[in-house]
C-alpha cells in the first residue's frame, strides 16, 4: 500500500514537472544534443557511404561565412589572425601538407572576403605549392585567381575560383581513395575558421558572433566522424583526434534550443523572400566560451608556430 | 607494340582529364547571374532524365545554414531541359522552409532569399518541373 502511495505520488511529480516545463517554455521545439555515444566507433565511421560524406562536406560552415558575419558586426580586417607563419616548405609529409592547405584556405577566404586581394598573393603561392605537393595542383587556377587578385576587378569570381578550386580537390581525392587528405583538409579549414571567430569574439563580443561560436556544436560530431576512420593511422592523425575531442567536450555543457514558427514569405518586386521565424537559441557562459576560445587557440597554434 | 600504344593513349586520356577540369560555364553564369550583392558560396548540379513517376524531387543534397545570414538560392537550367529546375529545403524536423514552386499559382522563381534565423543542416532537394529530363544547376549564395 505504502509502495503505491509512492508510486502515485512519483507519476504526479513527473507529470508536474512535465507541465511546469511546457508551460515556462510554451515555444521551445526542442533541443541539439551530442549523438548518445560520445565517441563514434571507428567501425561505424567506415562504413560512411561516399555520399554521407559529401554530406558531412557540405555542412561544414564556410570561413567565408564567418568573414561575412565580421563585415556584418563591422569589424575591421587584421592580418594579426593569419597563418602568416607557415611556410609551406616546411611542411613534409602529406598529412601537414592537406591540413596546412585547409588552413590556408580559410584565410584565403578572410581575405576575398575583405578584398584584401593583393595581400592574398603569398598564400596563394603557398596554397599552390601544397596542392602540388599532395598532387592535386590541376585543380587549383593559380594564374587566373592570382589575375582576378591582383586586378581587384571581380570579387565574385574570385570567391568562386577559390572556393570551387577547394571544392574539386576535396571530390577528387575522396574518389580517388585519398579520403583521410580531404579530412584533413576541411578540418584544417574548420579550425583557422573557428580560431578566427574566437579571436575576434575576445575584442568584439558580439551576440551573433559568440551564438554562431556555439552553434558549431551542431557539426562538431560530423567533423570528428569524418576524422574517425584514420584515427588509428599514424600518431599525428591520432593527436588530432584528440585535439576535436578536446573541443568537443568543451562544447558539452553548450544548450541550443528551437523555437518554432511558420516562415514568413513575400515578394518584393517579383522576387521571394522567405524571412525564418523559427530560431536557434545558444545558452552558453562565459566560462563555457572562454574554454572554447582557449582550447581552438592552444591546438591552432600547435598547427601553426613552428611550421 | 600496340600493348604500349594502347597503355600511352591510356596514359595521355587520364593525363587530359586529370588537367581538364575545367568549370562548367552553366556553373559559372548563373554565379556571376546571382546579382552584385551576392557572394559564391556553393553549387549544386543537377542533370536528371523523365522521371517514371512523379513524386518526391530527385536531387538531394545536405548543407549547414546560418542564423542572421541571408541567403540566395538560385537556379539555372541549360537550354536544352524540358523542366525547370525548382528547389524546395526541409529543415532537421522534416518540415519544409522554402520552396521555388508556388503550387497555388504555379509560379516559379529563379531565385528565393532566405533570411536564415535557425542555425541547422538543411535538406536541399531539386528536380525539374513535372519529373522532366533537365541539366542544371542550383547556386547557393549569401546577401547582405
Amino acid at each position: 500500500m505504502k509502495g503505491r502511495s509512492i508510486l502515485y505520488l512519483l507519476v504526479a511529480l513527473v507529470l508536474l514537472v512535465g507541465w511546469s516545463s511546457c508551460r515556462n517554455s510554451p515555444k521551445k521545439s526542442s533541443e541539439f544534443v551530442f549523438p548518445e555515444a560520445d565517441s563514434v566507433p571507428v567501425g561505424e565511421a567506415e562504413k560512411l557511404s561516399a555520399e554521407a560524406i559529401a554530406d558531412i562536406s557540405n555542412n561544414m560552415s564556410s570561413p567565408v561565412e564567418i568573414a561575412n558575419l565580421l563585415q556584418v558586426m563591422s569589424v575591421p580586417f587584421s592580418s594579426d589572425y593569419l597563418a602568416s607563419s607557415l611556410d609551406p616548405n616546411k611542411q613534409q609529409t602529406a598529412f601537414d601538407k592537406a591540413l596546412t592547405l585547409g588552413i590556408l584556405g580559410a584565410d584565403l577566404g578572410y581575405l576575398n572576403m575583405y578584398e584584401k586581394t593583393g595581400s592574398s598573393i603569398d598564400i596563394l603561392s603557398s596554397i599552390r605549392k601544397l596542392a602540388e605537393g599532395i598532387r592535386v595542383g590541376q585543380f587549383f587556377d593559380f594564374e587566373t585567381i592570382k589575375r582576378l587578385s591582383l586586378n581587384r576587378s571581380n570579387l565574385d569570381s574570385l570567391l568562386f575560383l577559390s572556393i570551387d578550386s577547394y571544392t574539386q580537390i576535396d571530390k577528387y581525392l575522396r574518389d580517388n581513395d585519398r579520403g583521410q587528405l580531404s579530412a584533413l583538409m576541411i578540418i584544417g579549414v574548420w579550425i583557422e575558421a573557428q580560431y578566427l571567430a574566437t579571436q575576434v569574439v575576445k575584442k568584439y563580443p558580439d551576440p551573433m558572433l559568440k551564438d554562431r561560436i556555439g552553434e558549431q556544436k551542431i557539426i562538431l560530431n560530423d567533423l570528428i566522424m569524418l576524422a574517425s576512420p584514420y584515427c588509428s593511422h599514424d600518431t599525428e592523425f591520432n593527436a588530432l583526434c584528440r585535439s576535436l575531442q578536446e573541443i568537443k567536450d568543451k562544447y558539452r555543457d553548450v544548450r541550443i534550443t528551437y523555437t518554432l514558427g511558420d516562415p514568413v514569405s513575400v515578394e518584393i518586386n517579383g522576387a521571394l523572400v522567405i524571412q525564418q521565424t523559427e530560431k536557434s537559441i545558444v545558452e552558453m557562459s562565459d566560462e563555457q566560451l572562454e574554454g572554447i576560445i582557449e582550447v581552438t587557440r592552444s591546438i591552432r597554434d600547435k598547427l601553426v608556430i613552428n611550421n | 607494340m600496340k600493348k604500349y600504344l594502347t597503355v600511352l593513349l591510356l596514359l595521355l586520356v587520364a593525363g587530359f582529364m586529370a588537367k581538364g577540369q575545367t568549370t562548367d560555364p552553366l556553373v559559372s553564369n548563373c554565379v556571376m547571374n546571382a546579382g552584385t550583392d551576392a557572394k559564391y558560396l556553393k553549387d549544386f548540379r543537377v542533370q536528371l532524365g523523365k522521371a517514371a513517376a512523379a513524386g518526391e524531387p530527385r536531387y538531394k543534397a545536405q548543407m549547414s545554414l546560418w542564423k542572421n545570414t541571408k541567403y540566395r538560392f538560385s537556379m539555372c537550367n541549360s537550354e536544352d531541359s524540358n523542366g525547370k529546375l525548382i528547389l524546395s529545403i526541409k529543415d532537421n524536423s522534416n518540415k519544409i522552409v522554402l520552396s521555388s514552386f508556388d503550387q497555388k499559382t504555379g509560379k516559379i522563381y529563379p531565385y528565393v532569399d532566405f533570411v536564415c534565423n535557425k542555425s541547422g543542416i538543411y535538406q536541399l532537394h531539386y528536380d525539374f518541373t513535372g519529373g522532366n529530363q533537365g541539366s542544371g544547376v542550383g547556386v547557393v549564395s549569401m546577401v547582405k
